[in-house]
């Protein structure tokens, strides 16, 4: 059996792979990976690699026969495919989403709906295609990652990067903390191993301002639109949890800024 | 098309990321591949207090501070190292030397790798837990150093190379890493003398000699500790297991037990209902009787001899095999004791002996024509055998070598010999211990641990820990009785005594009302409260008051100290009293829960001073009925400490009108009327034999004078309904407020057949019947157990009936339907601890947890969630304050066992010096009757004691008393046993006319108690001997 965070944490402020708490894993991203498609990437989060194209703005809205919802503008439709070979264990996979992919759809849809400037495209669909080829950890978040950049290539208009990331605590938060003695603390960036065995939370931000016009203004607001956690954490601990992911994501923009920028360049 | 590859060249971070592959297979037999990702870093400190660079690295936690640097700058050294070293052990020295590890003369600065830990944690999660223990206390200078982490001293596994050599790689690597990082950093000025050696342990010759060559100082664990002072005592706390695993490959002698089943064999079995699990016990009366309750059979399957219970010791967790029915039997009615039937075995030459010696044999062989010759009452039960053991229980034992097992004294020098050691504990075997010191632990008191019992060897191998001091010594015995019992005794750290008030003693109940103590405080100052404990009590905690309200009714209160003011959760007061889990009584000595300071002072409820209380205050009716109840923490001003006798005294003087005795003798009055509402609601009076010792008697008198019968008066039953009265109302509010958490007492109603015995008995013996139905039912036919001759008959029955049951214990209000809360023995549906937080822990959750259920905020705001905690964390804190409850009374009971027989002792050697020793005759009872001896219980001193064949006085018979004279009559002594009527007749053989005596179950019997030494058998152990010398009643 290997060791586990909540043991050997306290006694050596490590994380199980060699992280300080505050630490992210190593993040590569490209963009432009798949021609075919209008915008296309692939990011790797330390062991979880996912790929994402976008097709669209296309004309026409699936499942909309008479067209009577109106003209409120493109309504973003999201496919994620969990790779056989994702997981530890190879899985076969029928045809169709299972639970766990139909779930992160919704809430990539959800994600994405309202940060794009949808309005600007009426009566036409944003196709959005997830692959996770490798799942360690942090999944959703990276599948966010992966589909802001990838719309970022398509062109899509959007406030500023969508960036997400995961923070949890150090041992199991659910008796309410203690000033007095606090001996947890929040982590960033969870692997695998540490999703498992700690409570966690997934969190993306966005600014404003689109990159490269707050320049000049060096405080650049951001602010939370989305926010999930499948764990149970005395509401004691959600600030720290949150300010941490908001940092991680913060340090996630500034990183995928360079990408962007270094590929305009190329 | 660009490749999607990670790019690692152009990020130089990327440098640093190496990955760790694995294989493991699940339980289901499936393989997994796992890839994990590993972050190399350089800012891992080396945690030496010498260096001048890691303190500028060291990392800091979320809230910014940083772990303080553990290893000494200057580490004690050995003869070879003068300049002091730091100890890398690898996971083979931890296995067997862990006891060194926690040995106070040795073992500092020791440099634990993450590569030893994680090995160690897949080969045996107990050292594992033992060795974060280590790491966590500050004494021993234990650190926990993440190597694979640190860029200089992650290893990569080679292509061909073994995982046990690359684990050998990482350590010599790191010794080599620590040796040049100090002479680079150490502070300048203090060059070369001080930088200490990095000792490698290894008992690896392949590593030895690799460590050599790459010029790493690496010494295997017995040359190491050879070159320490008091080499021969610590060479002993080397563990056996290794040896018997080295000698594995060569077989030697026989195999004298079969082998375990594999572990899928077994758990195919157990899946399939061929095999059972379950705990294994043995019987106190016979070592070789072994049983395990398991859920498929509603008796327990019985295990006979060595053969059967396969080298499985009492509390393991054992899979068992039930045997073809033709086995059967019925459990034995024979006393065995292991000592006496295998005395002159030799430690060393075992080889040649057979695993039942033909004496076992012979004694099992008898019983089993017994069971068979019996068919209506001797039903024969199932028996089983051990096919394997899935958890050892093995702990460390308190024992003393026999010394008949050690070679003549002369030769033993510092010689390697085997000797026996017997344990304390009947229930466990005797261990083969080889030792360098035999000559010196003869007479003493040690403390030994198991290591292993592998099919080759009839006794477990263990080694020598530490030794308590001479046999028979207070100090030594007092502590034997403290680790044999699991309390703990250490004193309290300093980290402990850190959570202390500041003030000390000085401390007091702010003055001014606006004090934040003060906030959510009813003041209570006015009531005129009192407390009545036992004499000499020091711990007060609960105090009552009661006075007449204006509607006719009684305010009724009960105050109980307010330990969970001083007392945060999670500190390390805390976690210390949550182990503890409660205070243990001795004679003449009480071991804490919590410091001093608090139990006897700051929460104690003196008189006369101001106390922070917690209230439970009810207005009842004048004739007892509750109106309502309330909570409040409050602060109180104690008027009187009474003790029961002086309470009573005051209450019974009529001429003492004051309006304190006044509301005292309501208090009576309501808890008279309390009382008779609990029987009738069909509480059970049990009885257990109970003795008080005053020992600060002066020493001229009869030393036994301090022994004293617990008498009760009015006035112990007057705080004792109030007190569960203030439970009970206590667990239906918190139970209220908290349907998961809330931290109950439940007596499980015991099944029916655990009375079948003693129903059976007294309905051949007495013609009495007893009705278990219902607890109203048995208290009502106890009440119909009287013998008019015999007026302690009743009380007889009632211990015996106690013996039946379950034990109470506490629960967690989630673990268990509602229906299962109910308490058996108080016949209340919900119950408890409240009333005692100074000695118990669970007393002092639930005053966290009715401080939150009535939403007390305390000084900071906090209290209100202090008494949330998961129902996990509760479940284990049950788990451990119910073994230790248990215990805690075990220990109290062993200790006042203790003190009889020094008082007997002691008056045996002053009757010596006039004459011989008489011993003391008293009164006894027979409590169980066996082919060979019976069980005798003398009320007098509140024990039971098991006699033997020749300490039956025959009519006639010489008085003689010494322990070897009797025993020579063992043999010409012949029984008649009849099982069905429970008598046992003793004769002498040839003069069985006139010489014989029959003894029957419940019968009184005059017996002589004294203190006697084991003769003839050095170790001078004594034991309290009971002789039968006469009968008295046979009324039938």
């Amino acid at each position: 059996m290997p060791l586990d965070t909540s043991t050997t944490y306290p006694l050596t402020k490590l994380r199980l792979d060699g992280r300080r708490w505050n630490e992210l894993r190593l993040i590569q991203a490209q963009i432009s990976t798949n021609a075919a498609s209008s915008g296309s990437s692939y990011l790797t989060m330390g062991n979880t690699s996912v790929m994402c194209s976008v097709h669209g703005p296309a004309a026409g809205r699936r499942g909309e026969a008479t067209g009577s919802a109106g003209s409120a503008g493109a309504i973003v439709d999201v496919d994620v495919n969990l790779a056989g070979f994702a997981a530890v264990d190879r899985r076969r996979r029928g045809g169709g989403s299972d639970k766990k992919s139909s779930r992160m759809e919704v809430l990539l849809r959800s994600a994405f709906q309202s940060h794009l400037y949808t309005h600007l495209y009426p009566h036409s669909t944003i196709s959005i295609h997830v692959s996770i080829l490798s799942a360690d950890g942090s999944v959703l978040a990276a599948a966010i990652n992966a589909c802001t950049l990838a719309l970022v290539d398509a062109g899509i208009p959007m406030p500023g990067l969508l960036t997400a990331c995961t923070s949890g605590m150090s041992g199991s938060a659910l008796t309410p903390k203690d000033p007095r003695s606090d001996e947890l603390d929040p982590l960033l960036d969870m692997a695998l191993p540490e999703e498992q065995e700690l409570p966690f939370m997934t969190i993306a931000t966005t600014t404003k301002l689109p990159v490269g016009e707050d320049q000049m203004d060096e405080e650049q607001e951001t602010g939370i639109s989305f926010m999930s956690m499948d764990a149970k954490v005395h509401s004691t601990y959600l600030e720290t949890m949150m300010a941490v992911g908001i940092d991680g994501c913060g340090q996630i923009r500034e990183l995928f800024e360079g990408v962007i920028k270094s590929s305009s360049r190329a | 098309m660009k490749s999607l590859r990670r790019e690692f060249s152009s990020n130089p971070e990327a440098a640093n990321v190496a990955s760790k592959v694995f294989v493991r297979s699940t339980k289901s037999g499936k393989v997994q591949k796992i890839v994990r990702e590993l972050y190399l870093r350089q800012d891992i400190p080396c945690s030496s207090k010498l260096c001048s660079h890691c303190p500028s690295i060291a990392p800091a936690d979320a809230n910014g501070n940083i772990t303080p640097f553990v290893l000494s700058d200057r580490p004690a050294g050995t003869k070879a190292f003068p300049r002091g070293h730091y100890l890398v052990p690898d996971t083979n020295a931890l296995l067997n030397g862990m006891d060194l590890c926690e040995h106070t003369g040795a073992f500092y600065d020791v440099i634990i790798l993450q590569t030893v830990l994680e090995e160690l944690r897949n080969q045996s999660l107990p050292l594992y837990n033992r060795l974060i223990a280590l790491i966590k206390t500050d004494e021993k200078r234990f650190y926990l150093f993440f190597n694979e982490f640190r860029l200089e001293t992650h290893v990569r596994r080679e292509p061909d190379e073994s995982i046990n050599d690359r684990n050998d790689r990482a350590v010599r690597a790191v010794a080599k890493w620590y040796d040049e990082h100090l002479k680079a950093t150490v502070k300048k000025g203090k060059k070369e003398k001080t930088i200490p050696a990095i000792v490698v342990i290894t008992d690896d010759k392949e590593n030895l000699r690799k460590a050599k060559e790459e010029n790493v100082t690496a010494l295997s664990l017995a040359s190491y500790v050879d070159g320490l002072e008091d080499s021969a005592k610590l060479l002993d706390m080397i563990s056996e297991a290794r040896e018997a695993r080295d000698a594995k490959g060569s077989v030697r002698g026989e195999l004298f037990y079969p082998e375990y089943y594999s572990m899928s064999k077994l758990q195919t079995g157990l899946r399939a209902g061929n095999l059972h699990q379950g705990i294994f016990n043995v019987s106190p009366y016979n070592y070789q009787e072994g049983s395990v309750n398991v859920p498929a059979f509603d008796k327990s399957l019985l295990i006979l001899g060595r053969d059967n219970s396969n080298r499985a010791i009492s509390g393991d967790t054992v899979v068992v095999e039930v045997l073809p029915k033709d086995q059967w039997k019925s459990p034995s009615t024979k006393i065995m004791d292991e000592e006496a039937v295998t005395r002159n075995e030799n430690a060393d030459a075992e080889d040649t002996e057979a695993v039942v010696t033909d004496r076992e044999r012979q004694a099992l062989q008898e019983e089993v024509k017994l069971a068979h010759g019996k068919n209506s009452e001797g039903k024969p039960q199932p028996t089983a055998r051990v096919v394997g053991v899935i958890k050892r229980n093995w702990r460390q034992y308190v024992g003393h070598v026999d010394s008949t097992s050690t070679g003549s004294l002369a030769a033993s020098g510092r010689r390697l010999q085997t000797v026996f050691v017997l344990p304390m504990d009947k229930k466990v075997p005797k261990i083969r211990l080889r030792t360098r010191q035999a000559g010196d632990l003869v007479g003493e008191r040690i403390l030994v641990t198991i290591d292993a019992w592998d099919r080759d060897s009839r006794y477990p191998s263990g080694h020598f820990i530490r030794s308590l001091g001479q046999l028979e010594t207070k100090e030594a015995e007092t502590e034997a009785l403290l680790l044999e019992h699991d309390v703990q005794y250490k004193p309290f750290s300093k980290a402990i005594l850190d959570c202390l008030p500041a003030e000390g003693h000085d401390w007091k109940v702010p003055a001014s009302k606006e004090d934040k103590g003060w906030k959510g405080r009813r003041d209570l100052r006015d009531l005129l409260i009192c407390s009545i404990d036992p004499p000499g009590c020091q711990d007060i905690d609960d105090a009552l008051h009661a006075r007449p309200l204006p509607n006719g009714n009684f305010e009724v209160g009960v105050h109980i100290a307010d330990v969970s003011h001083f007392v945060k959760p999670n500190n390390p007061m805390d976690v210390e009293a949550s182990v503890r889990g409660s205070t243990v009584y001795l004679v003449d000595k009480r071991i804490d829960m919590l410091p001093h300071l608090l139990g006897t002072d700051l929460c104690s409820l003196k008189p006369y001073v101001e106390r922070y209380a917690f209230s439970v205050i009810w207005e009842v009716t004048p004739d007892a009925e509750i109106v309502s109840s309330d909570f409040t923490k409050s602060v109180i001003r104690s008027r009187e400490a009474f003790s029961y006798e002086r309470a009573q005294l005051r209450i019974d003087d009529p001429s003492q009108t004051d309006e304190l005795t006044q509301s005292m003798r309501t208090l009576l009055k309501f808890s008279k009327i309390l009382r008779q509402k609990r029987y009738d609601a069909g509480a059970l009076n049990l009885a257990s034999p109970e003795v008080r010792i005053e020992a600060d008697a002066d020493e001229v008198g009869d030393p036994l004078a301090d022994v004293k019968t617990k008498a009760m008066l009015a006035t112990n039953s007057l705080v004792e309904e109030f007190m569960l009265l203030a439970n009970i109302t206590v667990a239906s509010k918190i139970y209220e407020s908290f349907s998961q958490i809330a931290l109950l007492r439940r007596h499980a109603t015991p099944p029916p057949q655990n009375f079948e015995d003693l129903i059976n008995q007294l309905s051949k013996k007495r013609n009495m019947r007893l009705d278990v139905s219902s607890s109203g039912a048995l208290a009502n036919s106890l009440d119909q157990c009287v013998d008019p001759k015999n007026p302690f008959f009743n009380t007889l029955v009632r211990i015996l009936a106690t013996r039946c049951m379950t034990s109470a214990e506490y629960f967690c209000a989630g673990a268990h339907a509602e229906s299962e809360f109910r308490h058996y023995g108080l016949a209340s549906p919900i119950y408890t601890h409240f009333t005692s937080p100074i000695r118990r822990y669970a007393d002092l959750l639930v005053h966290r947890q009715l401080a939150s259920a009535i939403g007390y905020e305390g000084e900071d705001g906090h209290a209100k969630v202090e008494g949330i905690s998961t129902r996990s964390k509760l479940e284990d804190i049950c788990r451990n304050i119910n073994y230790r409850h248990r215990n805690a009374q075990f220990a109290g009971r062993a200790s006042i066992e203790y003190y009889v027989g020094q008082a007997l002792k002691a008056r045996g050697e002053k009757m010596a010096a006039g004459g011989a020793d008489q011993g003391v005759n008293e009164e006894g009872y027979v409590m169980r009757v066996f082919e060979n001896g019976v069980v005798v219980f003398v009320p007098r001193f509140g024990i039971e004691g098991v006699v033997r064949l020749e300490d039956f006085m025959l009519p006639g018979e010489s008085s003689s008393w010494s322990v070897t004279e009797r025993r020579e009559l063992a043999a010409h002594r012949s029984t008649e046993f009849d099982p069905e009527e429970y008598t046992l007749r003793v004769e002498e053989k040839g003069h069985e006319a006139e010489r014989n005596v029959v003894v029957e179950l419940f019968q009184r019997v005059q017996v002589n108690v004294s203190s006697v030494k084991e003769e003839g058998r050095g170790a001078g152990k004594r034991r309290v001997r009971i002789l039968i010398t006469g009968t008295t009643d046979n009324t039938k």
